[in-house]
């Protein structure tokens, strides 16, 4: 028996928001269904697949919070479909009825799958990679990287672009690259083997930049990765990034 | 509806990659920076390269630092060859290891994020299998990025690709490979969120497609691992080597079927049973939760088997615990934070107070499509066909053989994929830059199929009968008995899977039509496993057979199987490439049929 809420099933309702590209309907769609108490809502989704409705389209890949593909929003928070089990959201949303959208990253192929491509564009804008390595300090051998340098911007490295950031964050829908984007042109700032740091800086200081963000936090606050977002984009505005540490 | 699917485009290029994994972007990114000029598509399942499967190897990646005075090559090679119980070739053994430092500090010099040691150079740890002078003591081999070095190595080969111009089509499946004179010249692809089919001519094709653990209800394996790669090889009358070489990990979480790791048990977890008997001194009086993998897994296997399990409600599955809360708060701590918040994260179970549910998790695929050396595909007659290579998990060179170490699979997928690339580079020049047409002539059946079907029964619920039964049948136990009855009912499922109607007709991101090409994938990968797993008997590495236990010398062989029509199959074999231990070299008695005992 759970030792949570002393309940072993629930009746839930789910309210999902679908949308049909070949007649370009948009609804909501009810479904009740019993589900036990450590289901997750991946686990829903297939189940719904399974006994109700084949035609609901949804995305998962890993489904253990490595790769960031089921991200939804559930009552109005974008999350990791994959990581959220019945029990705890019945908790922590305090109802057995969830409104399930997709995120409002990029147009919406089907239901709860939107174009990813289209989102990842505004990624590839920073060029999430490095642009003129340094050469190596001896030849045949590795860069070296204090643990200490790299503790810097480590956190940040562990992104997995779930785009759970960019659809929370109020800047994200303007130009605004958006928050995880901003993390990978801030790991290669900080990062000593990458050499083209003005056309780094051009990007996080342009109008698409950190100083579209107004501090809310909301990116922090939903990474399910918790990567301390907002801080790094802080620190990006102080100047802190091109501080030798 | 079905009338509209047709090829609606035809897109060229000099490389084709199917599936865009860390071992398909290494050979991109490779051929892209040496030949800038080549026009590279790479597609993808999944919504974006990065979502592969590659994204979640946690542990690292084996290779010996030529720095280091105590760890040399040739303990790499027999580790990897002793791990294999003796079937892998030792002349892609020998190839891979001796290249891996240059590999890893290419994925270095590009930006991946490694751990660091107090000299800010690379850190290693120690894994299973990985010893110093021949299985003397633990070797300090791999490199690693935290708990998340694929997603090193997968941001990396697709950072190099992305920067170097290379064109993605992404959530797209290829569903045929096309051939002209013997030569493969591209694939037709099937692009989910538009619902056309494309045609993509190439002058060189490499199959990257990973795994195929969605054959087993519990896997480690993400969703898009349906053995697609392997599928299309039969589909051109081409073979599956080694299909029965499949390895399992005795401690997967009830749940979402990933890792709960060695470490539990040497720090001193203990395994019980529904009565909470600690039943592993039964199976192993001595060594206990410490012996080895297969044998903990057949343990707790026998142990469902024999009534002792636990139903879990939710999962519908039976397992056994595994309990930690007997360990001091500083263990549960330091040593085991990572793996004690899956149990909290996944089953909302606090181990230092709850027993955690673990199951055996299907893991890995060691067999595959059959390549030499460079990643080109050969034939029944090893013979090489002209324009296609395969890499990474779906392909078979063989550096595993029957059992695979830990932490050399993303070992294999950036040697493999530099070597099959160097081997591309050198085709392009052999082969004329005018790109032959050819049709394809089964996607367009295959599908209509699916769109005209009616009946109503449920893909979904297929795939979980599969799932269930190649878990019971031709997981860690396998018997004839038990294989013959999956064989008959794999056909049964396959009529019913025939039979199966489509709930929308539509083309557009219609999952339940790709589900139901995946699922037809499925069933074929099963029912090559069971029949080569029918056939070779003996117990080799992963593949137990319980009315045979012993490895037996007249099976020192690859297996190959063919089979163009469903349940249709033909049988093969391929020599095990013994070249270090015939070359009589140094140490060279280390690699003849030594026993896999640790
Ligand atoms: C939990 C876990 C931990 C692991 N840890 C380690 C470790 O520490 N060390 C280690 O060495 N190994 C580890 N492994 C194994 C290793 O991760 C895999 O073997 C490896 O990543 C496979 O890489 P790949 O490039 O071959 O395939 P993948 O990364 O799986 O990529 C396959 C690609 O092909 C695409 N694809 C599939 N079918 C089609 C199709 N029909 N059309 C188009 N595209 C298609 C997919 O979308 C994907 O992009 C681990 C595995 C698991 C599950
Ligand atoms: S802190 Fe900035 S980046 Fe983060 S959500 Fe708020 S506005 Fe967006
Ligand atoms: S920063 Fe966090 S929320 Fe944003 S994309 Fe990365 S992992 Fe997701």
């Amino acid at each position: 028996m759970s030792q949570k809420t002393g309940q072993q099933v629930y009746n839930l309702t789910l309210k999902i928001h679908r949308y049909d590209p070949d007649t370009h309907r948009s609804w909501i769609q009810e479904y009740r269904l019993e589900a036990g108490r450590i289901l997750r809502f991946v686990d829903l989704f297939r189940k719904i697949n399974e006994e109700q409705d084949a035609t609901l389209a949804w995305n998962s890949s890993c489904e253990h919070g490595q790769c960031g593909t089921c991200s939804v929003k559930v009552n109005g928070k974008s999350l990791l479909a994959c990581e959220l089990l019945v029990e705890n959201a019945v908790q922590y949303f305090n109802t057995t009825t969830f409104n399930i959208e997709p995120l409002n990253i990029a147009p919406v192929v089907r239901d709860l799958l939107v174009d990813l491509e289209k989102a990842y564009e505004r990624l590839d804008k920073v060029r999430p990679y490095i642009i003129r390595p340094a050469p190596a300090l001896s030849p045949g051998e590795e860069y070296p990287i204090s643990p200490h340098e790299l503790e810097g911007y480590v956190n940040a490295t562990r992104c997995i672009n779930c785009f759970c950031c960019a659809s929370a964050c109020i800047s994200s829908h303007r130009t605004f690259l958006g928050p995880h984007a901003m993390l990978a042109a801030i790991i290669r700032v900080m990062d000593p083997r990458e050499q083209e740091k003005q056309e780094r800086l051009k990007i996080l200081y342009s109008d698409q930049g950190v100083y579209r963000c107004h501090s809310s936090r909301a990116c922090s606050f939903v990474c399910p990765k918790q990567i301390d977002v907002a801080h790094f984009i802080a620190l990006a505005k102080e100047g802190g990034i091109t501080r030798k540490r | 509806m079905s009338k509209s699917l047709k090829i609606a485009s035809t897109l060229q290029c000099d490389l084709l990659i199917i599936g865009a994994g860390g071992a398909g972007l290494r050979c991109a990114a490779e051929v892209l920076e040496k030949r800038p000029e080549t026009s590279v598509i790479a597609i993808t399942k999944g919504s974006h390269p990065q979502k592969s499967h590659t994204s979640t190897a946690q542990g690292g990646l084996a290779a010996v630092d030529p720095k280091d005075p105590a760890d040399k090559t040739i303990y790499h090679m027999f580790d990897t060859w002793k791990g294999s119980d003796c079937t892998a070739d030792q002349g892609v053994v020998r190839k891979i290891t001796e290249a891996a430092w240059e590999q890893i500090l290419w994925l270095e010099t590009r930006g991946m994020h490694f751990s660091r040691d107090h000299n800010g150079k690379l850190s290693k740890r120690t894994f299973g299998g990985h010893t110093l002078n021949f299985g003397e003591s633990s070797a300090y081999r791999a490199v690693f990025e935290a708990d998340r070095t694929g997603k090193g190595i997968m941001d990396t080969c697709w950072g190099e690709s992305l920067k170097r111009n290379i064109s993605f089509i992404n959530q797209s499946i290829a569903t045929e490979l096309l051939f002209k004179d013997n030569q493969c010249i591209g694939c037709l692809v099937f692009k989910q969120k538009t619902g056309e089919l494309v045609r993509v001519l190439s002058r060189a094709t490499v199959l990257a497609t990973g795994g195929s653990g969605q054959v087993f209800k519990v896997t480690t394996n993400c969703r898009q691992n349906t053995g697609d790669g392997l599928t299309l090889i039969l589909q051109a009358g081409l073979p599956i080597m080694d299909p029965e070489a499949v390895q399992f990990h005795p401690t997967g979480i009830v749940g979402p079927g990933i890792l709960a790791s060695e470490t539990l048990r040497s720090v001193g977890g203990i395994l019980r049973n529904k009565e909470l008997e600690p039943f592993m001194e039964r199976y192993a009086p001595k060594m206990k939760e410490l012996a080895p993998r297969d044998l903990v897994a057949r343990a707790i296997v026998s142990e469902i088997r024999e009534g002792r399990g636990v139903l879990n409600p939710d999962h519908r599955l039976e397992h056994v615990w595994i309990d930690l809360r007997h360990l001091p708060d500083v263990v549960h701590e330091k040593q085991i934070p990572e793996v004690t918040g899956f149990f909290k994260k996944y089953l909302n179970i606090d181990p230092k107070h709850e027993l955690c549910p673990v199951h055996p998790s299907n893991h890995y695929h060691m067999g595959g499509i059959p390549t030499n050396a460079s990643g080109e595909i050969l034939d029944r007659s090893q013979k090489v066909i002209a324009g296609l290579f395969a890499v990474g998990e779906c392909a078979a060179a063989s550096f595993h053989g029957f059992n695979r170490l830990g932490t050399n699979s993303i070992l294999e997928l950036i040697t493999m994929g530099k070597f099959a690339a160097d081997r591309v580079l050198d085709y392009f020049n052999s082969v004329s830059d005018n790109l032959p047409e050819a049709k394809g002539h089964l996607t367009l059946s295959r599908f209509s199929q699916y769109l005209e079907a009616g009946g109503d029964d449920n893909i979904g619920k297929i795939r979980d009968a599969l799932r269930t039964l190649m878990t019971d049948k031709v997981s860690i136990f396998r018997t004839e008995a038990g294989l013959l009855q999956t064989m008959e009912t794999l056909k049964e499922l396959k009529d019913r899977a025939d039979k199966t109607a489509l709930s929308s007709k539509s083309l557009r991101m219609n999952q339940e039509l790709f589900q139901h090409w995946e699922l037809d994938n499925l069933l074929s990968v099963s029912m090559i496993i069971a029949r080569a797993a029918l056939d070779r008997r003996e117990s080799r590495g992963a593949h137990y057979r319980e009315d045979f236990p012993a490895r037996k010398d007249e099976f020192n062989y690859h297996t190959l199987v063919s089979m163009t029509q469903f349940g249709e199959v033909e049988m093969a074999k391929r020599e095990v490439d013994m070249s270090i231990f015939n070359e009589k070299g140094e140490y060279y008695e280390k690699f003849g049929m030594i026993e896999r005992k640790y």
